[in-house]
């Protein structure tokens, strides 16, 4: 929501207490993550965009110098191998977009490894369980 | 002439460094610009303004590397609601880290809202170090390319424009760790608080071993 609350007000806490409370520490802890989300203007649909903005308590508000360039210090954040599902019709520019933006997360929420992978509305549900039975291997 | 509507997505508008890039837009422009912030329920309602003008000005920050969820909604809406006459759309984005082309793929999805909808594109100018640029002795910088960017729109030579603080890396890291110490200790937070590891204060394993 922008009200930089939780880097100079409540660090690490959002001060909006709702479900997302609950989501984002479990997404620092892990060291691997999902991403499922329809595709729009070439970047993730409002549902999944709205978590990784309330995210941001994950950071603090001061800046490291990473691989050339300046970025947000990271609090616990576990380094992550992330797979991002991306689905809808897609074009190929928005693919390029959207491999753009990922790499640019990927940065910011510490993914050491990702990949990609762009799929149907009508194949998700079986990308999603293919991806997930390789996690459980 | 140009008559031109500038939309700040930003999430807080109406506290937003935003806010201040329009009315420095708005006072550089020779066109007549009229203001709006983009909120939970009005939509529709700016879908409807934007029939009056020929040039559309979005104004937003850089959130999670993507253009902010507030003017994402707006730009559905829009989809749905479109203006019979499209106006050009032009773009004045900023981050928080040095380098404005961090910005990029946020203004790429700009571009594709456009391509996808049939706006026009306009220009864009995109700033680097724009959390805290305004409050520097570099606000010159900015407010000159602001300038450049209301002259392009209205002679329609559209353009694309950045600007940052001319600071090297170590340089920066070290005026934002003054910059944001400085807004913490204005809500009585120290800086040894705002550099916490803690997220969502202290684990269940550290709750159970801290003393009493």
């Amino acid at each position: 929501m922008g009200c930089f609350g939780c880097w100079t007000k409540t660090p690490g806490k959002c001060v909006i207490r709702d479900d997302a409370v609950n989501v984002y520490p479990k997404i620092a802890k892990s060291d691997g993550v999902m991403h499922v989300s329809r595709i729009k203007y070439g970047g993730y649909d409002t549902v999944m965009k709205t978590m990784l903005e309330r995210a941001i308590p994950v950071q603090q508000a001061f800046i490291r110098i990473l691989h050339g360039e300046t970025h947000h210090v990271q609090r616990e954040v576990l380094p992550k191998k992330a797979v991002i599902i991306a689905y809808g019709e897609i074009s190929d520019e928005e693919r390029d977009v959207f491999q753009r933006l990922v790499a640019r997360n990927a940065r910011n929420m510490n993914f050491e490894q990702y990949r990609v992978i762009f799929t149907s509305e009508s194949q998700l549900d079986e990308t999603v369980q293919r991806e997930v039975a390789k996690w459980k291997k | 002439m140009e008559k031109i509507m500038v939309v700040n997505g930003s999430p807080r508008a109406p506290k937003s460094n935003s806010k201040r890039y329009a009315a420095l837009f708005s006072k550089y422009s020779k066109n007549g610009t009229s203001y709006f912030n983009i909120s939970k329920t009005n939509h529709l309602a700016l879908c409807g303004e934007m029939e009056a003008f020929s040039h559309l000005l979005f104004v937003f920050p850089l959130y999670a590397d993507g253009i902010p969820v507030t003017l994402l909604h707006f730009l559905k809406t829009l989809e749905q609601n479109p203006p019979k006459n499209k106006p050009t759309v032009s773009v004045l984005i900023n981050c928080g880290f040095l380098e404005s082309r961090q910005n990029d793929v946020a203004v790429d999805m700009m571009r594709l809202f456009c391509k996808e909808n049939g706006y026009p594109f306009g220009s864009v100018l995109k700033i680097g170090s724009g959390e805290a640029i305004l409050d520097t002795p570099f606000r010159v910088l900015v407010a000159r390319k602001i300038r450049k960017l209301a002259k392009g729109i209205e002679k329609k030579e559209y353009q694309v424009l950045k600007v940052s603080m001319p600071l090297s890396r170590k340089m920066f890291l070290r005026a934002s760790t003054v910059y944001w110490t400085n807004y913490g200790k204005k809500n009585n937070v120290t800086k040894e608080q705002m550099e916490t590891m803690q997220i969502e204060g202290p684990g269940e394993d550290e709750k159970k071993t801290k003393p009493f």
